[in-house]
């Protein structure tokens, strides 16, 4: 080998691909996340670590770390229990269980764009047929005892159902108290079926000879039978399903910008929507490659939490 | 320990019928070897009796009890899958664990956090520890305690599977085939060793293999299973010397049987392939039979010999303490295996001439069903 170097010349068209697709990119977003930097412009200023510490500073960044981070935590472990949940049921079944996979795996196929308009529909305060079923409830009975809780003894004009029927039907994704849950519901409505789908192949994967033997050693009901084997032997799969969601609820972009916009008041303003809007809408090239590096940092942290775990915790070998 | 009895057991899948209408009692303390070709439904007999699988019809009676609806956790049976099936997740001291605390601890102290308040816990657990650390000592695995099944050789999950199964005390033990993924040499060696524990334990026994040599060295009664039946069901000295039909006589014995046409005359004299043999039948019936001699029960006789087989040597294999000869038999498409002592044969080569004799007290006879047929040989 020692004399020739024709090994480089075979490998240079690898190497260089990566470095200029992958590597060089995120150089230069760190590069200007130091800049001032505008689309356009002819030149621009070092500025340190300014871009950073405005980050700190200005309520809209504090408002889209909580944000961001309240999506998240809603949307995760919602939808990798009811995956796994699902999963679990559709297994369960003799038949009919391709047809159920299908149909929780729809969103999951459907373009979420399209499908964000085919909520917005849905969720209009006034012509909305969510807020249309709600509306014509208040005048039927049972309807209106059962969400206001009256069947349980509580008040009804003092529950949320209650105080709806007589004040005005709420305003999904107009109203700062509801917007953000309600991109969190058409979040985990889209992640599910791609949990389930996870799960689905993470059980089939588990030996038959494991409950009965556990059968056998005395677990005599389901939730025993799920606790000794069903939920360690799936240990893999939580680590990546968990891995997986997180970073694509970190991604949420479409369903902001087809339906809130990040707003009201900033109350949906997730780090890609800001990095799109800094970045893209406002040629702020500096603010928005800050933005990037940061989410960089928060998707590498919860890779290196997969990594680590998959190395030490749920691998049994 | 417990006495089983199945009663007309019978069971398909759809339209696949896998077991068909079997009896079998097994005694209180005895090992017993269900032995049988694969799919011939052994695994699927142990399963009814462990409660894994329910039956089409027929029942299962342990100790006095019918137990048809009575399910796998609740019947007190312990299982050794071929697979081993132990918890990889769990420690092997934890693994042994599991059975105990499933079945010693109530549903509350066995609640994670709370449980820590309960009086009677920590006096529970220090008795169970001491019960697994018993089993542990008893299969000489105390030193990997900690470690997990991934981490342990193929001979070691054994034990351990073996250990699970031993820690509460079942009334029996049911076997899967638990050494066919070992090795050869540790197959012989864990054979030795389930033998010492059931000595030990003088508990029930139902194991399941396709391996004659398992079945035959171990058991006590061993059952030959064949297509959903139970063919015979003995010892296995009885089933090998006294095998009740073909199918039996061809399935034990390694290597197989020869079997040979004959014919019988009205006086119950016998003649194979032209040659006198000095046997005869019980009740004599003209006719003809087909003839057994395992080849372990020929020899190679000297050239100037009469009355014997003659044939050429096909194919050789030497095992060092014997040599097994496959010859031609002159005249005829029929082939024979000869067992012979290695300096007898150490000369023979493919393609000679041999001539071969036979030990006329364990010649079988069995007419051309299968069914075996008494004789007695004549002085």
């Amino acid at each position: 080998m020692g004399h020739t170097r024709s090994h480089f010349w075979f490998v240079s068209p690898a190497v260089i691909l990566m470095f200029v697709i992958l590597i060089l990119p995120i150089f230069v977003a760190a590069t200007f996340s130091f800049t001032d930097y505008n689309l356009g412009s002819t030149d621009f200023k070092w500025i340190g670590w300014k871009n950073y510490e405005s980050l700190g500073k200005f309520s809209s960044y504090s408002k889209m770390f909580t944000a961001s981070l309240t999506y998240v935590v809603i949307v995760v472990p919602v939808s990798v229990l009811l995956g796994l949940g699902s999963a679990m049921l559709i297994s369960s079944l003799r038949f009919g269980g391709e047809l159920y996979k299908a149909i929780f795996f729809l969103p999951v196929m459907a373009t979420l764009l399209a499908m964000a308009y085919a909520w917005e529909f849905a969720l209009d305060p006034v012509m909305g047929v969510i807020n249309k079923v709600l509306d014509d409830g208040c005048s039927v009975g049972w309807f209106y005892k059962f969400f206001t809780g009256s069947w349980l003894g509580f008040n009804p004009t003092e529950s949320w159902y209650g105080g709806i029927c007589s004040d005005r039907m709420p305003n999904w994704l107009g109203n700062k108290k509801y917007a953000l849950g309600s991109i969190s519901f058409i979040g985990i409505w889209q992640a599910f079926g791609f949990n389930m789908v996870l799960y689905l192949a993470g059980l089939t994967s588990i030996p038959r000879d494991l409950y009965a033997a556990a059968e056998i050693d005395g677990a005599n009901s389901t939730w025993e039978k799920f606790k000794l084997v069903t939920w360690p032997m799936l240990g893999p799969t939580h680590v990546f399903v968990v891995t997986i969601t997180s970073i694509r609820s970190f991604q949420v972009f479409d369903t902001v910008e087809a339906l809130t916009r990040g707003g009201p008041s900033k109350s949906t303003y997730m780090m890609v929507y800001a990095m799109y809007e800094k970045g893209v809408k406002q040629n702020l090239i500096g603010m928005g490659s800050t933005l990037t590096i940061v989410f960089l940092g928060f998707v590498l942290v919860l890779t290196m939490t997969q990594v680590y775990f998959i190395n030490r915790k749920v691998h049994y070998s | 320990m417990a006495e089983i009895q199945l009663k007309g057991i019978s069971k398909s899948f759809d339209d696949n019928k896998v077991i068909k209408s079997l009896d079998l009692s097994i005694a209180n303390g005895e090992f017993i070897t269900v032995l049988g070709p694969s799919g011939c439904g052994k695994s699927t007999l142990l399963r009814i009796i462990a409660g894994l699988e329910s039956q089409s019809s027929g029942d299962v009676i342990i100790d006095g009890r019918e137990v048809n609806n009575v399910r796998a956790s609740e019947r007190d049976l312990a299982m050794v899958f071929q697979s081993y099936a132990l918890y990889p997740h769990l420690s092997v001291q934890q693994n042994l664990m599991v059975p105990l605390k499933l079945r010693r601890l109530s549903r509350l102290e066995r609640f994670p956090l709370l449980n820590w308040f309960l009086p009677k816990r920590s006096s529970k657990m220090i008795e169970l520890n001491e019960k697994v650390l018993q089993a542990a000592e008893t299969l000489q695995i105390t030193h990997l305690m900690e470690r997990k099944p991934g981490q342990l050789s193929g001979g070691q999950q054994q034990r351990v599977a073996v250990g699970r199964a031993m820690v509460r005390e079942p009334v029996a033990f049911l076997m899967d085939e638990p050494l066919s993924n070992l090795d050869a040499a540790l197959r012989v060696h864990m054979r030795a060793e389930i033998s010492e524990l059931h000595r030990k334990l003088k508990t029930t026994f139902v194991y399941v293999t396709h391996d004659q040599a398992e079945a035959l060295t171990m058991s006590d009664r061993m059952a030959v299973m064949m297509d959903g039946e139970i063919l015979q069901h003995d010892t296995p000295s009885e089933i090998y010397n006294n095998p009740v039909n073909l199918q039996v006589a061809e399935f034990i014995g390694s290597p197989k049987i020869n079997v040979l046409p004959a014919e019988s005359d009205s006086k119950g004299g016998i003649t194979c392939m032209g040659l006198p043999i000095s046997l005869s039948m019980k009740t004599p019936k003209q006719g003809s039979i087909m003839l057994g001699f395992r080849p372990e029960h020929t020899e190679l006789l000297s050239s100037n010999s009469n009355n014997c087989f003659e044939g050429k040597i096909t194919y050789k294999e030497n095992l060092g303490s014997d040599i097994y000869l496959h010859v031609n038999l002159k005249e005829d498409q029929h082939k024979m295996i000869v067992r012979s002592e290695p300096d007898k044969a150490l000369d023979a080569k493919i393609g000679d001439m041999v001539k071969i004799g036979w030990m006329v007290d364990k010649v079988m006879a069995f007419e051309r069903n299968g069914q075996s047929l008494p004789t007695k040989s004549k002085s």
